[in-house]
């Protein structure tokens, strides 16, 4: 049944709803199963399957529908969504724009008719290839803001991964597509038959085909302008907008790591400050307040060191026996100097002054006899003279 | 023997653990003469001087292992609550202007409370007025005010640390 092309699009208008669903159907999952058909008519309660085959709008897939493309790019169109396309997709208009381009060179004197036919072939492929980077383009800025927006809250490791693909896989071998300064991309090429064309136009003999050349050179112009925004808009928005988000998601899930743990990480080396003040600008005033401590202090001179022998403690206990067991003593520093002498190997005078304050001890009994008698008794390098005293008695004993 | 301007001002500066940053003039003499500076903090002291794009700094093995844990703490908290509050954290530090008050917002309302309770220069309001200060004497913020501070561009110093946490794990992982 052929149905009249306004049937076709007043019922498009009609049904946009039932359409919108199932372009939004075949966008997800790639294909719309008969089930899924079937649940959308009951919902919308109309059955409109038949019109959606007649019309030419569905065509059947083994068991199940695809929109046909035509109209799946006419609603693509409609509603702006476009999805970005691999620049691979796009760069086979390289090979078939250099192709035309190559012909037309080579047969500009030829078959007028076959000519013209080209310029037009040329003028629609350039017009398809730039309305794919716009398509691409405005997919790839959607696709970034919604991703800046988190609105589906997608994990920071996934907007890592989303992010380096969009960059790697698309932006950049596309911003390569559109550079004119690349010798290999088409932008590079749509300029070199630019000015092919602008010669052409004006020195071609054939009329018909001057007008062709004429149409194409303006549609260049315009093209490489738009080309050009395009390519600002990829390098100076986009790429730094997503560049953004990937750093940004590789900071904060850093972040977030550490934070699980941050006392068993290793952390980043920081100096460590030093309050050395080698150049401080008090160092004038410190070092002159230390010195004038010092201004007006007597000399001080210090002994040669000497050994600490560890220090001698006086026994009185020890030695009080050692009286008692010698009783009688007839001179008792003499006894004293003996008995040192015997212990000690070198006797100072420090020792011999404790043992004589044994004489003090109020349990001896002290005789120093009828007539004061002296002694002379030498400690070292040191000479005393010393009375002479006679213990006979030390308490009861 | 003759030393570059404000070579004082740079050891002394380096020597007390600040960030020297591509705003001051030290920066610019620092960079000029970076083979000889890198010799001399060698020779004098045994550190190893740094200098990037955004900051310079000594490193030596009694590195301040406390004060840089502290610091990750304080800058990955504040990221993840801005980033939970619907704002471009790394915009906000890069470029913005913060108030203390809004800090303490972040810190007291934080999912994170545990750990600032935890942590010694961050569980108070007081503790954090002090670590501002010592962050302020560093050179990795500059105070605007009494109450306010904008991050300098030794930030990034940190920043890095976290990003290579993903990059080594992704390594470890492969």
């Amino acid at each position: 049944m052929k149905a009249e092309p306004r049937t076709i699009l007043r019922f498009l208008l009609e049904y946009f709803d039932i359409i919108i669903e199932l372009y939004e159907t075949q966008t997800k999952d790639g294909v719309i199963t008969r089930e899924l058909l079937n649940e959308i008519t009951i919902k919308h309660n109309i059955d409109i399957k038949v019109q959606l085959i007649d019309y030419k709008i569905l065509s059947s897939v083994n068991d199940n529908y695809e929109i046909r493309t035509v109209y799946y790019n006419l609603v693509e169109f409609i509603l702006s969504e476009f999805k970005p396309m691999l620049p691979e997709t796009i760069e086979k208009f390289h090979v078939s724009i250099s192709e035309l381009f190559r012909k037309i060179k080579e047969n500009i004197n030829g078959d007028k008719v076959i000519l013209n036919q080209r310029l037009a072939e040329l003028a629609n492929e350039i017009r398809t290839f730039y309305e794919m980077v716009e398509k691409n383009t405005i997919s790839l800025l959607n696709e970034t803001r919604e991703l800046k927006a988190n609105v589906k809250k997608i994990d920071y490791r996934e907007k890592i991964v989303r992010a380096s693909r969009w960059i790697d896989e698309y932006i950049i071998p596309l911003n390569k597509i559109l550079d004119i300064n690349h010798s290999s991309s088409i932008a590079n090429k749509l300029y070199d038959i630019s000015e092919y064309t602008n010669r052409y136009r004006l020195s071609c003999d054939e009329e018909s085909s001057r007008t062709l050349f004429e149409k194409l050179y303006f549609q260049l112009i315009q093209v490489n302008d738009n080309l050009l925004r395009q390519s600002k808009i990829l390098t100076t928005e986009l790429l730094p907008l997503i560049e953004r988000i990937r750093t940004e998601s590789i900071i904060l899930t850093g972040w977030i790591t550490f934070l699980k743990n941050p006392y068993k990480q290793k952390v980043p080396r920081m100096p460590e400050g030093r309050r050395m003040h080698i150049y401080s600008k008090n160092t004038f005033f410190n070092a002159a307040e230390i010195f004038e401590q010092f201004k007006n202090d007597v000399d001080v001179y210090f002994d040669d060191e000497v050994n600490v022998e560890e220090k001698w403690i006086f026994d009185k206990e020890y030695f009080t026996k050692k009286l008692r067991s010698n009783l009688p003593v007839n001179d008792f520093f003499k006894w004293c100097s003996k008995t040192l002498k015997e212990e000690y190997k070198k006797v100072e005078i420090e020792k011999f002054f404790a043992l004589t304050t044994l004489a003090f001890d109020e349990d001896i009994e002290r005789d120093f006899g009828t007539k004061p008698e002296s002694d002379k008794i030498k400690i070292n390098d040191l000479t005393l003279t010393v009375p002479k005293i006679t213990i006979n008695k030390h308490g009861i004993s | 023997m003759e030393f570059p301007n404000h070579h004082r001002q740079i050891v002394e500066d380096l020597i007390s653990g600040k960030f020297i940053l591509p705003t001051e003039r030290t920066y610019t003499v620092l960079k000029e003469n970076e083979q000889s500076y890198t010799y001399f903090f060698k020779a004098s002291f045994n550190y190893e001087l740094k200098i990037t794009q955004d900051f310079a700094y000594l490193v030596s093995d009694e590195s301040n292992e406390m004060l840089s844990r502290d610091v990750c703490i304080f800058i990955a908290l504040l990221s993840y609550e801005l980033d939970r509050d619907g704002k471009n954290f790394l915009e906000r530090i890069q470029f913005s202007e913060f108030e203390v008050e809004e800090i303490e917002n972040y810190f007291t309302n934080s999912s994170y409370i545990d750990l600032i309770l935890s942590n010694k220069q961050l569980r108070d309001t007081d503790s954090r007025k002090n670590f501002l200060n010592t962050l302020n004497r560093r050179n990795i913020i500059e105070k605007t005010a009494d109450n306010r501070f904008v991050f300098t561009s030794a930030h990034k110093f940190f920043m890095d640390f976290a990003a290579d946490i993903v990059k080594y794990e992704n390594v470890e992982k492969e």
